[in-house]
């Protein structure tokens, strides 16, 4: 949707202007002025997680002259279907904040989203890596904005503590076993988190899940009913999640505590081992002096995407209600050029998604080495952005709280998982469909 | 023109009813109408009962609807430590005005904070487990709020706490309007405290006794999600422990996108609702008759 700018304007102006419209008007149209004064309407996302990102938008709205920008940060619970109200009613904002696979797929599926591919340059699509998961039908439908990337984290000091390599976490499940126990018996507790809100339970399904996989496509299936989290690699993750508990590894207060106090826990030496994300690496490693390790989760699969850095990505893309889709994907363009990277570095202290992002203006060695293995080497997108939004509710989150709490057994989470997976197809049979022609694009990727 | 004489008052409320009926009735429409199709965006398909039918065979709707009725077992302690409180303020304990506005504070403060605050006292390393652990309960220190087996009544403990604070002020307003006379008669016939409260008092204030029961039905079918939203983790968790069916609506309509299903639902729980309003108007017919005879 492309609308007429707002500036702010004395009564005077006001009067002024509006004898001149009508003057315009009865004229038989507007003047060449009027048409030129168009801006872009942008809904956005992200400031709630990376602070800073607001004065970027509005530093890069300033710095923009080829046309005026109006931003609106949407709230967190409202990001899609705010866009898509909007888009059913035709007033779709021209560029919409894009969460990655499900989170904007459904969407494109109904129509609300452009194609990028043939309006952005190839090359700066491809550099700002937007996932397969932005793939359909042979199309593209979002830039990458921003990197998350997704980990395990470990406490070096608790690691030295224990007998363990601080340079040399474990890589395989076994070799984890026994760190798990070593750290145990060294009086700290050895792994877990916060799962009380759940998203430590959907970081684990990503990091597990995604080890028995050959491909994306594959996850899907488990949602058209082509598969069933009945087999045992697909519920394996939550069998090892239930072997984590039965050892008594997992902290006490787990199940009451949320996820980021969970992280915190790490940080502060009285965890060992737990899931983080790229976003907080930066102030976690100053706070210990450099003493928080990382890695990718130690492998028990035996899937093509096992042992696979993981990177979700955000992004941003272009609404099908936009009047001048080139004058949005222009601007696009315009927030990955070199200095607007730079600027997004200097204003969030964060990584822009793109790989020609100049990485020299990096201090901190951690996040630098992070950026070259999870950013620039080859990674794998977050597997739980394929799941529906009734089985990331139903499933998704509280299979591993229940795990946790001791109340099912993996094999049981993978029946439940089941169960919801068929029920969301009852409920949404419209969705079947997308989803195996979504299955089909993936398994070739 | 005796026809346009009896239709003139008719004509001057007019507006007035056309505009409750756009701000009240227009929505409440809508959403009967969405509750009978596969809503996408902004509207969708006519699939006649299937929403409700899918809605009556989830196991999470029954899971939710049974926890709103369990919560309902909290009506009865909201009731009992309101009177019994109001009435020692009635009793014009020392202090009693001081006590009278702190008892009413956690009603003023936002549910969201108050749940927040009560979250992180309720934690499994949180300072209640401390203090019973300090008190060698450990028995009784519990995981509050992440054991399935507990949430739902550490929820209830902070809707008790919470909403009777209103029931206090409701019951010592009566109290207050009651004729000290027949009271003090009472007292100087020999009657014990517990006699006066159950034979004298009580009785005159069943009027609004069943007034805050009937708002604290309603209150715990359609007006607890802060609580358990704050509690549960945003998810009416852990698993669905705390769901309920306000929640279920929420989920519906903006973490799965199935605003039919969301509407079919709230269908649901607005005839339920109406189905309280005549015992409300009932207890506060009694309320007035008592208002009237005092």
């Amino acid at each position: 949707m492309t609308t007429a700018r707002n500036p702010n304007i004395s009564r005077r102006d006001f009067v002024l202007t509006s004898a001149l419209t009508a003057a315009a008007a009865a004229l038989g149209g507007p003047s060449p002025a009027w048409a030129q004064d168009k801006s872009l309407d942008m809904w956005w996302w992200g400031e709630q997680e990376l602070p800073g990102l607001q004065k970027f938008v509005d530093s890069s709205i300033a710095a923009y002259k080829d046309v005026g920008v109006k931003s609106m940060l949407q709230d967190t619970a409202v990001v899609i279907s705010q866009f898509q109200t909007a888009a059913a009613a035709g007033n779709a904002p021209d560029i919409q904040y894009l969460w990655n696979g499900i989170y904007h797929m459904e969407s494109v599926w109904l129509g609300y989203v452009k194609a990028l591919n043939g309006l952005v340059k190839d090359d700066i699509i491809k550099a700002s890596n937007p996932t397969i998961l932005s793939h359909f039908g042979g199309n593209i439908y979002r830039l990458g904005w921003y990197p998350l990337p997704m980990f395990w984290c470990y406490n070096k000091v608790l690691f030295e503590k224990a007998g363990l390599d601080p340079e040399n976490p474990p890589k395989t499940w076994d070799e984890l076993l026994v760190a798990c126990d070593k750290l145990k018996s060294s009086g700290t507790e050895a792994i877990g988190g916060g799962i009380q809100d759940g998203y430590w339970s959907e970081w684990y399904i990503s990091h597990g899940l995604v080890q028995n996989l050959d491909n994306f496509g594959e996850m899907v299936q488990l949602f058209a009913g082509d598969r069933d989290f009945r087999e045992p690699k697909y519920h394996e993750h939550w069998v090892r999640l239930e072997e984590l508990k039965t050892k008594g590894f997992l902290n006490k207060d787990m199940p009451s505590l949320e996820l980021y106090p969970g992280i915190d826990l790490v940080v502060a030496g009285k965890l060992g081992i737990g899931q983080t994300i790229g976003t907080r690496l930066p102030a976690d490693s100053k706070a210990t002096g450099g003493k928080i390790g990382y890695m990718v989760m130690p492998v028990f699969g035996k899937g093509k995407l096992a042992g696979v850095p993981l990177v979700d990505m955000q992004g941003l893309g272009i609404s099908s209600n936009a009047e001048d889709p080139a004058a949005a994907a222009a601007f696009l363009e315009y927030l990955n050029s070199p200095g607007r990277l730079k600027a997004f570095w200097d204003s969030t202290g964060w990584l822009p998604s793109n790989t020609s992002f100049d990485a020299s203006v990096i201090a901190d060695e951690s996040v630098r080495t992070m950026w070259q293995k999870w950013g620039l080497s080859p990674n794998i997108s977050n597997v739980t952005n394929l799941v529906p939004g009734q089985w990331y509710e139903r499933a998704a989150i509280p299979t591993g709280q229940r795990i946790v709490a001791g109340e099912i057994t993996g094999e049981q989470a993978g029946e439940l998982a089941s169960d919801v997976a068929k029920e969301w197809r009852e409920f949404n049979p419209d969705m079947v469909e997308n989803y195996r022609k979504w299955a089909d694009d993936l398994s070739k990727m | 023109m005796r026809t346009v004489q009896r239709l003139r008052p008719y004509l001057y409320v007019l507006p007035l009813v056309a505009l409750l009926a756009f701000v009240y009735g227009y929505p409440l429409v809508r959403i009967f109408e969405f509750s009978f199709k596969m809503v996408r965006g902004i509207d969708g398909p006519w699939i006649g009962l299937r929403n409700y039918r899918l809605i009556l065979s989830q196991d999470v709707f029954w899971e939710s609807v049974l926890h709103n009725v369990q919560l309902l077992l909290a009506i009865p302690a909201m009731i009992a430590i309101s009177l019994l409180v109001s009435i020692l303020l009635y009793e014009r304990v020392p202090g009693w005005k001081l006590y009278r506005i702190i008892v009413f504070v956690p009603f003023i403060l936002a549910v969201p904070i108050i749940a927040v605050v009560m979250k992180r006292m309720f934690q499994f390393s949180g300072p209640v487990n401390e203090v019973l652990r300090w008190l060698s309960l450990d028995f009784m220190a519990l995981d509050w709020i992440g054991s399935s087996d507990v949430a739902l009544w550490t929820v209830m403990i902070l809707i008790i706490w919470r909403e009777s604070a209103l029931g206090i002020i409701l019951f010592l307003a009566r109290l207050l309007s009651l004729d000290e006379a027949v009271i003090e008669a009472a007292r100087l016939d020999g009657v014990s405290w517990l006699q006066r409260v159950r034979y004298v008092i009580i009785p005159q204030m069943r009027g609004v006794i069943e007034f805050y029961a009937v708002v604290s039905v309603i209150t715990i079918l359609s007006a607890v999600f802060a609580y358990v939203f704050v509690v549960g983790g945003g998810r009416g968790g852990p698993g669905t422990a705390t769901m309920v069916i306000e929640f279920y609506i929420f989920n519906a309509l903006i973490r799965t996108s199935l605003p039919g299903i969301a509407a079919a639902a709230s269908v649901l729980l607005f005839l339920v609702s109406v189905a309280l309003i005549y015992p409300l108007f009932r207890a506060r017919k009694h309320l007035a008759e008592d208002e009237g005879r005092s």
